[in-house]
């Protein structure tokens, strides 16, 4: 697999140079190599060659990121773990994914039972500047797979191929005018649990450039301007709420040091991306596009400084697909509209997913097989509704379903009506996304009741949904409000908030 | 009472009126990971309030090096000489 050799290449190439700062730290390429080697030890001692899916504790640490490349060297799959989860939540994913064993670095183990841990913070690191070769994988082997809300209540999970992901790494370095070398210096802010971390360390670790990791205790846009203002960072790949947070402050922040800044994961709408361009003048804005189900991002759009943007509704066109990709907007009967049309995205091409785990409904649901351009094509529906205009470039428009971002991160309104209805039966409730006044999304619960103490409810839910998935406004009404063919009216209700 | 332990009461108040509970310490070493509910949006609002209260209006480079409840103590107690 070719992006394993290059990165096994660069490693080794170069070992005196920076591979990672962590915490106020450094580490070279060569510690990374000495980490990556000591956990191909263990894997190879410890993990029977038919488990495929191994669990990863995604601590911030030289060790965690070792161990995604030792596991991939050895061609398995991580699961990532976020140990801020509710456990009952991570351990229905390794379910899923029928892992029984875990990579962790923290101090005592995240798992007490049930699993077999193997610590890699403890292991006996020999300094070797050589790697043995990754192990020869098969193109539909698993590199990772992220779990993403799922409106019954349980999960997603969703498996990408090393095939998928050896095509996102050729893809970024053919498309949108991207390059990086050995001398940059590149943001990593996401959690492992979310895609966008995969292109933060591995695009800058297959060129021999530096990774520098937000940690994790912190509130994160202040930790980004001092990494970007004391590193000079020359590559930022960001949500868009970051920089609705960090707007207040735009007039302080000059840094020259910048040359991409890559947005994904939500809207980017053009007057604040022109805006912080001004902050970061010698930066190329790209705004990215992709769902987690096409690996990463799958096409990309060329900001232009100067304001001169496509946009609709004030949102930055999500321009063209790579050129590894085939994108098409649909109308409910699966037909092609026209240009200028809207409808449903679907996308297939080489970073196109196998499938969601232990789904097949789900799967049923999501995949079509279409002819296109003479050829049988199996594309995927994204739930993103766009057009296309009459360059070739995609607008998008909005959401099909009652999918939300907080923060970059995928959340189904129903997964959290599932369990807010477990806690309060037989009464009438609606989870709803809310503008919060600054550009970001927060989360509304709706609740046909008098007012009733919802303290038991929102502890519940901490125990079983991740942190960005727990409304922050309340509402007690009589009645939802309906349209007249008796769906709940969402825009009605969104103003009662 | 000190003009810390002045602040430290101040901010508790803040905190509890901000995030909607009082289920937490709040001293010097207190971080966001500490206090349930302290997170990158309630963050903004806390330091919303805290510009109200003492009339004042953080840089950003004071708000970067925030990251124990004593340095937004301190950083008060700058803007206040």
């Amino acid at each position: 697999m070719k992006f394993l050799e290059t990165l096994q290449n660069s490693i080794e190439v170069h070992s005196d140079r920076n591979a990672f700062f962590i915490n106020g730290n450094h580490y070279t390429y060569r510690e990374l190599g000495t980490a990556i080697t000591a956990i191909r030890v263990a894997i190879q001692k410890e993990i029977p060659l038919s488990e495929k899916y191994v669990g990863l504790i995604t601590n911030d640490d030289l060790e965690t990121y070792a161990a995604i490349i030792a596991l991939w060297f050895e061609g398995k799959a991580y699961v990532a773990i976020n140990p801020i989860y509710p456990k009952s939540r991570n351990e229905e994913i390794l379910a899923q994914t029928n892992s029984m064993f875990v990579m962790d670095s923290s101090p005592s183990p995240y798992f007490e039972k049930g699993f077999k841990v193997i610590t890699t913070h403890t292991l006996d690191m020999v300094d070797n500047n050589d790697l043995s070769a990754p192990k020869k994988v098969e193109p539909n082997d698993i590199a990772y797979v992220i779990f993403t809300s799922g409106s019954t209540g349980i999960p997603k999970g969703a498996p990408v191929s090393f095939k998928n992901l050896n095509g996102f790494a050729n893809a970024i370095d053919n498309n949108l005018s991207f390059s990086l070398s050995e001398t940059d210096r590149c943001l990593q802010m996401f959690e492992l649990t979310f895609d966008m971390s995969v292109v933060s360390y591995l695009a800058p670790l297959l060129k021999g450039a530096c990774v520098y990791t937000v940690p994790k205790d912190s509130i994160k846009y202040f930790q980004i301007i001092k990494l970007l203002s004391e590193h000079q960072l020359t590559l930022l790949i960001m949500v868009p709420s970051i920089i609705h947070f960090l707007r207040p402050y735009f007039k302080e922040i000059r840094s020259e040091s910048v040359r991409y800044s890559c947005f994904a994961g939500g809207k980017l709408y053009s007057d604040i991306g022109k805006e912080w361009n001004a902050c970061i003048p010698n930066a190329q804005i790209i705004n990215y596009y992709g769902p987690t189900e096409t690996t990463i991002y799958c096409g990309g759009y060329l900001f232009d400084k100067e304001g001169n943007n496509k946009e609709e509704n004030g949102v930055v066109s999500i321009g063209k697909p790579f050129d590894n990709t085939t994108y098409l907007v649909i109308d409910e009967n699966n037909n092609e509209v026209e240009d200028g049309q809207t409808g449903e995205l679907c996308i297939a091409g080489e970073q196109l997913f196998p499938g969601y785990i232990q789904n097949e409904e789900r799967n049923k649901l999501v995949f079509f097989e279409k002819q296109h351009n003479g050829k049988s094509l199996r594309f995927y529906k994204s739930g993103d509704m766009c057009y296309r205009d009459q360059d070739g470039d995609y607008m998008y428009v909005g959401r099909a379903d009652f999918q939300v971002k907080i923060r970059g991160f995928r959340v189904e309104l129903g997964e959290i009506e599932y369990h807010v209805k477990k806690k309060l039966p037989g009464l009438d409730i609606t989870v709803i996304d809310l503008d919060d006044g600054n550009g970001n999304t927060e989360l509304g619960l709706a609740v046909c009741s008098k007012e009733i103490d919802l303290k038991p409810t929102l502890s519940y839910l901490k125990e079983n949904l991740p942190p960005y998935m727990i409304p922050t406004r309340f509402l007690f009404v009589d009645k939802l409000p309906h349209s007249v063919n008796d769906k709940i009216d969402m825009k009605k209700l969104r103003t009662l908030f | 009472m000190t003009n810390d332990e002045k602040i430290l009461t101040e901010l508790k108040e803040i905190f509890i009126e901000t995030l909607g509970h009082d289920n937490f310490e709040l001293d010097g070493n207190t971080t966001a990971n500490d206090v349930d509910g302290w997170d990158s949006v309630t963050h903004m609002m806390l330091i919303n309030e805290v510009e109200k209260k003492y009339d004042m209006k953080f840089s950003l480079m004071d708000l970067m090096s925030l990251e124990r409840v004593a340095d937004l103590v301190k950083a008060i107690e700058n803007r206040q000489a």
